[in-house]
């Protein structure tokens, strides 16, 4: 037989292996160098936003449909983890496990809609999403505290052994965040795994080939409706885990953080990052995740930035976060259309044709 | 699928539609009373002007009427035996009938393997599509050297092999072509013809819908002429290519010089004024 499948394995050249096997040992050993309260908690949204751009990613980059609804699904994992994690004390993997699955149902709701809706349509009914769980987190009391939130410190976060709140391995002690650290990015790569096996499989090329042309792909024998309401289910359950963990380690769930700027930050994630490539949302959600909190750290440093208006300044924090992820959004559509990702790529390759021209 | 090559005479055609009625929107008629027959291992060309109702029939035949809100409103039609109408076109793939959309429809962001990959969607079997890849990759190779490449970024005639071999993939028993030839070089449309030629040579029954007629006329078995929705005229393709008001309307040899058979009715108002004209009267003659 003469097909080449190099390009269905996981990962094709031994490049590829030991660049992925250098990026975990980094990953690993990255508690041990860095313990600044600070730059931890960097590190674990980062993890978090991964978690959630992957999943996105799988909606928008693999099937085409873009969502503003993600801010919607991730708030409805932080209130399962609140609920169930931290006032019903169901063990860790159950209520995470709880929250992909509801995640998932509310997403296999929601899907049908994109059978039908396609472009700016199928953004303005997500988009809609958002609003209508916004009401529903303010108003359902019993299980979201209302307009006051939630707790979901008492959450339990032990698997077997090991309490990710305090773990440690002999002659060292990890603190609860570099433990939320490893179980973030944990979940975070088995999300990379489980997309990056979809991509190169079967449904993942049926995912793209809705994408492209959904008529054509209809043509080839592939069913819209599963593939596209799948790639909802997938997503949303993703972004469903990831809010689970985000509100763990917020520690409070409260109804308004759900709203549509989180939503456009994911979506800014995958742009920036690299639309249709799983590298890419990990690499937007490091690059644009911690943004905003990174600035708000650095913003004594820049002169034209205030905390509280009458200080000095120009600009509100909030205000400059929300216009250099404008900036950026344009600048990366502009410029990169494809993204970190494809950087890097475009290193890679140029890399190659350098060595092979001597 | 040769396995019913040699006794086609007597076997039940491929494809038959019966007295077809479809309508757009449940008001507009697309196609009325239409019926045709493909014989087991032949090409059959569909010939007509623009809105006769040449892509109409074949998105009844692939299950995409309901894609453009039009449906079958009366008759019926069968594959090898087995109704199809009303079936959702994934049904009608594994059913045995693969499409070339008009205008190619390739999978722009995927590479040509990955395109052939999905083109083989509906089989299950890992070794019988690996053998259609090889072949597939035997009949282009112009393709085949640039198999690891995104197909969004080729010329149009190799985006249409891409889109034969995408269809070929699935392993049809029918073979259901819109337009192969529209929009390419000349020489590009005789390498179209060619593998259309040696597909049909290995069994697989071919439909095709053509513009191009003479093109279409040279390489089909038979041919069917549809008009406003209804089937004007039937036949061996080499008796509608000796046919003169064929050769007048889809040919480009009339008497009336090459006219555009994209627009049957200007044509016959042509020549028809043109007959007047000759008879020397104000009269319009009859078409």
């Amino acid at each position: 037989m003469a097909t080449d499948d190099t390009a269905l394995r996981l990962l094709p050249t031994r490049f590829s292996r030991v660049s992925i096997g250098l990026v975990v040992a980094v990953g690993v050993l990255v508690p041990f160098v860095v313990s600044g309260d600070f730059w931890m908690t960097v590190l674990v949204s980062a993890g978090i936003f991964a978690m959630g751009a992957v999943g996105l990613n799988v909606l928008t980059g693999f099937t085409g449909q873009v969502s503003l609804g993600h801010a919607f699904f991730l708030g409805c994992g932080a209130y399962t983890a609140a609920y169930l994690g931290a006032a019903r004390g169901w063990p860790l993997p159950l209520w995470l496990l709880a929250a992909g699955v509801i995640g998932g149902v509310i997403g296999g709701i929601v899907g049908p809609f994109a059978l039908r809706l396609k472009g700016n349509y199928l953004v303005v009914v997500t988009l809609g999403l958002v609003f209508i769980g916004i009401h529903i987190f303010e108003n359902w009391d019993r299980v979201t505290g209302g307009t006051n939130g939630t707790s979901t410190s008492q959450a339990e976060l032990s698997l077997g052994f090991t309490d990710f709140r305090s773990f440690s391995i002999p002659g060292k002690d990890f603190s609860e965040l570099q433990g939320l650290y490893y179980l973030v990015w944990i979940l975070a790569g088995l999300f990379v795994l489980v997309s990056a096996n979809i991509v190169r499989s079967r449904p993942g090329r049926a995912l793209q080939a809705v994408r492209d042309r959904d008529v054509a792909a209809e043509v080839v024998g592939i069913s819209l409706p599963r593939y596209k309401i799948g790639a909802f289910v997938i997503s949303s359950s993703m972004a469903a885990m990831a809010g689970a963990m985000l509100g763990v380690q917020q520690q409070f769930v409260g109804p308004t953080s759900w709203n549509i700027f989180l939503s456009i930050q994911y979506v800014a994630i995958i742009i920036v990052g690299g639309v249709g490539m799983v590298s890419g949302a990990v690499l937007g959600a490091l690059f644009l995740g911690p943004l905003p909190e990174i600035v708000e750290k650095y913003s004594d440093k820049l002169p034209f930035l205030y905390e509280v208006k009458g200080e000095g300044g120009i600009v509100s924090i909030a205000a400059f976060n929300e216009m250099l992820f404008g900036a950026l959004l344009i600048v990366f559509l502009l410029f990169e259309p494809r993204g970190l990702a494809a950087l890097w790529l475009r290193a890679k390759a140029r890399f190659r044709t350098a060595r092979s021209t001597p | 699928m040769v396995e019913h090559a040699d006794d086609d005479a007597t076997t039940e055609p491929i494809l038959r539609v019966d007295d077809l009625e479809v309508r757009y929107q449940d008001v507009i008629v697309g196609l009325s009373g239409v019926s045709l027959e493909v014989a087991r291992g032949s090409i059959v060309a569909i010939l007509g002007a623009n809105g006769a109702g040449k892509t109409t029939l074949l998105r009844a035949v692939t299950g995409l009427l309901p894609v453009h809100r039009a449906k079958i409103t009366r008759g019926q039609i069968v594959l090898d035996g087995r109704r199809i109408d009303g079936q959702s076109s994934t049904a009608i793939v594994r059913a045995g009938i693969a499409q070339v959309m008009e205008g190619r429809r390739i999978f722009g962001e995927l590479t040509v393997d990955e395109n052939l990959r999905t083109g083989g969607f509906t089989v299950r079997d890992k070794a019988a599509t690996a053998a259609t890849h090889a072949k597939v990759m035997g009949w282009f190779p112009k393709i085949a050297e640039r198999r690891g490449q995104r197909a969004g970024f080729f010329s149009g005639g190799e985006q249409q092999m891409v889109a034969i071999g995408r269809a070929l993939m699935a392993q049809p028993r029918l073979l259901v072509l819109d337009e192969p030839s529209l929009g390419l070089a000349p020489m590009v449309v005789e390498q179209i013809r060619q593998i259309i030629v040696d597909i049909n040579a290995e069994g697989t029954s071919v439909l095709l819908v053509e513009q191009n007629a003479s093109m279409a006329l040279s390489i089909a078995h038979r041919a069917v002429v549809l008009e406003n929705g209804r089937v004007a005229r039937e036949g061996s393709a080499d008796e509608l290519r000796n046919d003169e008001k064929i050769k007048d309307l889809y040919l480009g040899m009339g008497t009336a010089g090459r006219r555009s058979y994209r627009d049957a009715r200007e044509h016959y108002k042509a020549t028809n004024a043109a007959a007047a004209a000759r008879a020397g009267a104000a009269q319009v003659g009859d078409a």
